[in-house]
């Protein structure tokens, strides 16, 4: 069993917790049970008219006890109950982020799915109330279940035996024919959903074309017409569980039945008194209705397999052993070598025999189309992805085994900068924790934002989300190079770092990029050429290949291909 | 419940139903207990157990009919729902036609599928509930009520008081909840998103130099996340903690005060076991009422949401004949206005030209000066707040006109890639196209070598989940549906700017070859594509302020001019 992975260590690290909340929940279900019995055995015995109040005094207090207790006992469970889940939740998290972390520059590729990590962290949220709804009720039916029989076995073992063939049925074989059933219809009605899902999303994001085709009427029937049979599928399931509580009801009245007959017989032989009767009927009644969620319970099981079997498919990664990562002294000038590197992630060749060198302080733009290889160079580079063949070296050293220094040593800045769901503030000193406030001021000066954020309402301590909207992607961009500069690394990769800018906004950025780094060695995958010409060297790639190499003046000089490329890009200039 | 339920479809016989079905249900659980109550006090006066049979059947009978009536109204329930939900379906889809793409991208594409897959499911389950829910707890505890006054009135008057405490109680506690979870909103969403936030933002903690340490922050965040959350429950749990409290109390008061009366022999055994059978069912709707609170009003804002966006304002769609465009064709815009009175974008401002027979028009500007919005309105995606469109010797108010958007092919910067066969993705215009014509459309687009190195072919099924294509390769299959059907009108926004310059230079001269006696509307910052255009619009913060062939516009010295020397200029 593969799924204990994830659901069932944590019950045994949380013990004691845990025992306690099922305690909790069963003595919930008995102080209730206990009620009605109480009363039923009250006013049974207020029916024979004693003598003296005094004959019902216990069972007066007891009633009131019982009452006010199960009310309080629901409370501290549910308390209890979601206290031991927050901190599971707490534990699974940080689990999660242990095994993703190592991984943490090749998932994204790894599964295609655009946002993974996301639907990894809604699916431990999914599990709590698998542990809520599920494992808890069933566990405490379960305690129930056994305290009935023993219970019954006091008065007569044949009604101990029969209660647990009677019993048995609501705890045991209903749901599991429940679970059979839906497990089928759930996994149909699923499949349904999802397709929707895609007709849908395929209709939202394509609207346009849809229009444009004049056909979108089809669509829509289409559409409804999917619609239309899921909900039948609904109606079916909807009908089964109709019948499933049905069923339920029958078997609940004829042990409630039972055990009337059989309070009454154990009263005729004088085994009980006949103030039982009425205390066994309804407790019984108010017994067994907890048993009547668990069907319910057992059979949405189906539902969390998923996000189970997600969380199952993450696999740790292979630690990439960092041997030899002493004698890098990060402010010592950096050499960066590729000789004879090759890469693939398919059968396909990205790379082939690739070879570079960059010297401490150089400047160099890497250009190829989409799919040449360009981003995983930088990927070689810093270290995150091993080559095939050939070897990438720092200052003479490989440069996958320096993972834990590599942050000292390089700094990144992508297409999109992730900025995260904090103050501004803190967004720009991660690029150094240490940093003290006039340093963030500073840097934030260098990519001139400092006068704006300081008119934001709280200023640096304005929330990034909050700035969603007033930041614009081009000044989103800045923050991140604010931060690359705090980070003050000698070395800088950049890749596509002006994608989905305009023009203007692009020459600026890229303007105040070589400004604040000119001190440091700059590799820049780039897909325009503008600013090309302030580089000391400009590579080529093609079919995993470099194809072309020289400066701005060189490659106008001797390449045709590029003359045609720049006239494009740069047509009046 | 809410006034707007009462505004769908065959709601009032829905509600007919529902209460004939409830009376039904109450007096089965009426019959229920009576008949139980009344064989164990039979048994309890003596009787033998064949003797109490006829009732203990009864109970059964009752038992079993009120379950079949409780499936029964979740029957028609559902139908209910099922029908409501498909005409609202139905009025919001074709509302998000008409509101368009624009709409679409300013509320966002996933909230808007959110809104309507799941929206809708909630609205189902929303309309589902309430009504059964409202009708129980309408009629259940009257009815149980009454046959208890007129067993005892002393516990009918327990039980009658019990609910207005209980429910003030309640409304208290639930206020109290809410005042405290709105003081800790903020820091309770900062928290709780603090996790996922961390895992997107992973890849940059990691150049950071700062995920492994990272590790420390979860934990302390989600430990003050638990916390605080422990805190909110404390108080939102007291709300049902006071339900049960005051269903208990009042049942445990019940029972002390049969008991007396029974002492006192002023009772009978069988009312007293009666009122005490029925007094958790007396509750048992009360209680359900709140069970599903956070579903029922999910699904209550997703109604709302929905029905607020069928009551927006859309264009609705001419039904004007449209001639085909061809070289004797004119289209004339007359003080066109475009406001957008929500948000702080600039629409356009009297904006006028005319255009005869097959031209190639560039549209340019600064980024924010109405440029996707005049192909917005050229595609009829949005309506002119004012102003004239004379198309031929038609006048018109929008070019939402299906005759005309069927003549449009539209490249985007990011053309969808459907979830299909590249096949069906380049006849999507026209499906009816035949192999030849498809074929004949790869080639042109210049996808063959493309399509050689897929695994299947044209049977190779593409886009979201299929085989990953480039951007170049996506506007490739864009430029192939264009192709296809031969449409006389073409539409381009800003389709080549995010490509590398290889792509983009590879792409102009098949892209060129499909401009060719088309009428052509290109929105772009690359200048490049200028010398190829016949004549060109240029926008500056909503106005047309210049328009013009390149040359004719560099001599002009004005905004055209000063646009290419900024983004010429180079870095310095």
């Amino acid at each position: 069993m593969n799924k204990k992975k994830w659901l069932f260590p944590y019950l045994q690290q949380n013990r004691g917790l845990f025992t306690l909340s099922i305690l909790l929940g069963a003595l919930t279900i008995l102080f209730g049970a206990s009620l009605m019995f109480t009363s039923g055995y009250l006013i049974s015995k207020a029916a024979t008219q004693p003598e003296s109040i005094l004959m019902v005094y216990v069972p007066i207090v007891g009633v009131r006890t019982f009452g006010i207790g199960r009310a309080a006992l629901s409370y501290v469970e549910r308390l209890i109950g979601h206290s031991l889940i927050l901190k599971i939740l707490s534990e699974m998290r940080i689990r999660l982020y242990k095994i993703v972390e190592p991984q943490a520059l090749f998932i994204r590729s790894r599964f295609r799915t655009g946002d993974i990590l996301g639907v990894l962290a809604n699916d431990i949220d999914h599990l709590q109330d698998f542990y809520l709804k599920t494992l808890f009720p069933a566990i405490v039916s379960l305690v129930i279940y056994v305290l009935i029989i023993v219970w019954a076995g006091f008065f007569s073992v044949s009604f101990a035996i029969s209660l647990v063939l009677f019993i048995g049925l609501l705890v045991f074989v209903g749901p599991i024919v429940s679970l059979l059933y839906m497990k089928t219809k759930n996994e149909q009605i699923k499949t349904g959903r999802n397709q929707l899902y895609q007709q849908f999303t395929e209709t939202i994001f394509g609207i346009s074309d849809w229009i444009f085709s004049g056909h979108y009427v089809d669509m829509i029937h289409r559409y409804e017409r999917q619609e239309q049979k899921l909900l039948d599928l609904e109606k079916k399931k909807n009908n089964f569980l109709n019948w499933r509580d049905l069923s339920n009801q029958i078997i609940l009245g004829a042990i409630v039945l039972f055990s009337i007959y059989t309070a009454n017989d154990l009263k005729m032989s004088g085994e009980v008194p006949g103030t039982f009767i009425a205390a066994f009927g309804l407790v019984m009644l108010s017994l067994l209705e907890s048993f009547l969620p668990l069907a319910g319970a057992i059979s949405d099981t189906t539902i969390y397999q998923d996000s189970v079997n997600r969380l199952e498919s993450i696999q740790t990664a292979e630690p990439i052993q960092d041997e030899l990562d002493e004698g890098l002294p990060s402010r010592s000038p950096i050499s960066i070598e590729l000789k004879g590197v090759t890469f693939s992630y398919t059968e396909k060749r990205l790379l082939d025999s690739v070879n570079i060198q960059v010297t401490q302080g150089q400047k160099i733009a890497i250009i190829g189309r989409s799919g040449s290889g360009k981003s995983t160079v930088l990927k070689l580079i810093y270290g995150a992805l091993v080559p095939a063949g050939g070897e990438v070296t720092i200052n003479g050293q490989k440069a996958h085994y320096l993972e834990s220094i590599m942050p000292k040593v390089m700094a990144v800045l992508n297409q999109k900068a992730y900025l995260f769901n904090t103050s501004v503030i803190n967004n720009i000193r991660l690029g150094n924790p240490n940093a003290t406030d006039e340093e963030v001021y500073q840097a934030a000066r260098m990519v001139q934002l400092d006068e704006m954020i300081r008119k934001l309402p709280n200023g640096y301590e304005t929330n990034m989300q909050e700035t969603g909207q007033r930041f614009s992607g081009g000044e989103r961009q800045r923050i991140a190079l604010a931060r690359v500069l705090l980070q003050n690394t000698p070395v800088v990769l950049l890749d596509e770092p002006t994608v989905g800018l305009d023009p203007i906004t692009e020459a600026t950025l890229l303007a105040m990029m070589f400004d604040t780094l000119k001190d440091k060695t700059i590799i820049w995958v780039t897909h325009h050429l503008i600013g090309v010409d302030k580089m000391d060297r400009i590579l080529f790639l093609d079919n995993g290949k470099i194809v072309m190499e020289g400066t701005h003046q060189q490659l106008l000089k001797n390449e045709a291909r590029y003359r045609q490329l720049y006239a494009l890009d740069r047509p009046f200039s | 419940m809410d006034k707007v339920l009462f505004s769908y479809n065959g709601v009032k016989l829905h509600l007919v139903k529902l209460s004939i079905l409830t009376v039904f249900q109450s007096v089965m659980i009426i019959i229920q207990a009576y008949s139980l109550a009344e064989a164990i006090s039979s048994l309890f006066g003596g009787d033998l157990f064949r003797q109490v049979v006829n009732s203990l059947l009864l109970f059964i009978i009752a038992l079993i009919v009120r379950q079949l009536i409780t499936g029964w109204k979740k029957t028609i329930a559902f139908q209910f729902a099922k029908k409501t939900s498909e005409n609202l379906l139905d009025e919001l889809m074709q509302k998000l036609f008409q509101l368009g793409p624009r709409f679409v991208r300013g509320e966002g594409s996933g909230q808007t599928i959110t809104l309507v897959m799941e929206g809708m499911r909630r609205f189902r389950r929303y309309l589902e509930l309430i009504f059964i829910k409202t009708m129980n707890m309408a009629l259940i505890p009257v009815t149980i009520l009454l046959v208890i006054f007129y067993l005892n009135i002393r516990s009918a008057v327990i039980l009658g008081l019990a609910v207005p405490i209980l429910i003030a109680f309640m409304i208290l506690l639930g206020y109290a909840a809410k005042s405290k979870a709105d003081q800790q909103y903020e820091s309770y969403h900062l928290l709780s998103n603090h996790f996922v936030d961390s895992l997107r933002g992973l890849e940059t903690l990691k150049y950071l130099g700062l995920s492994k340490q990272h590790i420390d922050q979860i934990s302390l965040v989600s430990e003050r996340y638990r916390r605080s959350t422990m805190a909110t429950l404390k108080l939102a749990f007291l709300s049902s903690f006071a339900m049960d409290f005051f269903t208990m109390l009042s049942i445990a008061t019940v029972a002390v005060f049969l008991g007396m009366g029974l002492i006192n022999g002023t009772m009978e055994l069988f009312p007293a076991l009666t009122i005490l059978i029925l007094a958790p069912e007396y509750f048992l709707p009360i209680r359900e009422l709140g069970a599903d609170y956070h579903a029922t009003l999910d699904g209550k804002n997703a109604g709302k949401k929905m029905e607020e966006i069928i009551a927006k304002e859309s264009i609705v769609q001419l039904q004007v004949r449209v001639p085909i465009w061809d070289s004797t064709s004119r289209l004339a815009i007359k003080d066109l206005n475009v406001m957008f009175p929500e948000s702080n974008q600039e629409g356009l401002q009297n904006i006028n030209f005319s255009i005869a027979g097959v031209k190639k028009i560039g549209i340019i500007g600064a980024s924010g000066a109405g440029k996707s919005t005049l192909i917005d309105v050229l595609g009829g995606f949005i309506p002119p707040t004012s102003g004239e469109i004379q198309l031929g010797d038609q006048k018109i108010t929008s070019l939402s006109v299906l005759d005309w958007q069927r003549q449009v092919s539209y490249i985007p910067q990011h053309p969808y890639i459907f979830n299909d066969t590249l096949f069906n993705n380049i006849r999507f215009y026209h499906p009816n196209a035949n192999m030849e014509e498809v074929f004949e459309a790869v080639k042109s687009a210049g996808l063959l070598e493309v399509m050689q190195d897929l695994p299947k072919g044209l049977d190779t099924i593409i886009g979201d989940g299929g085989q990953a294509l480039s951007g170049g390769q996506e506007q490739r299959i864009a430029l192939a549906r264009a192709f296809i059907g031969n449409r006389p009108i073409i539409l381009l926004d800003e389709p080549t700017a995010h490509l590398d310059i290889e792509t983009e230079d590879e792409l102009k001269e098949t892209m060129l070859r499909l401009f060719d006696k088309k009428l052509v509307f290109f929105a772009t910052h690359r200048l490049h594509w200028m010398l190829n255009m016949d004549q060109i619009l240029v926008l500056n913060h909503g106005h047309l302020v210049e328009r013009g062939t390149h040359i004719q516009l560099m001599e002009q010295k004005g905004t055209y001019r000063q646009l290419v020397q900024q983004q010429m200029g180079g870095i310095s």
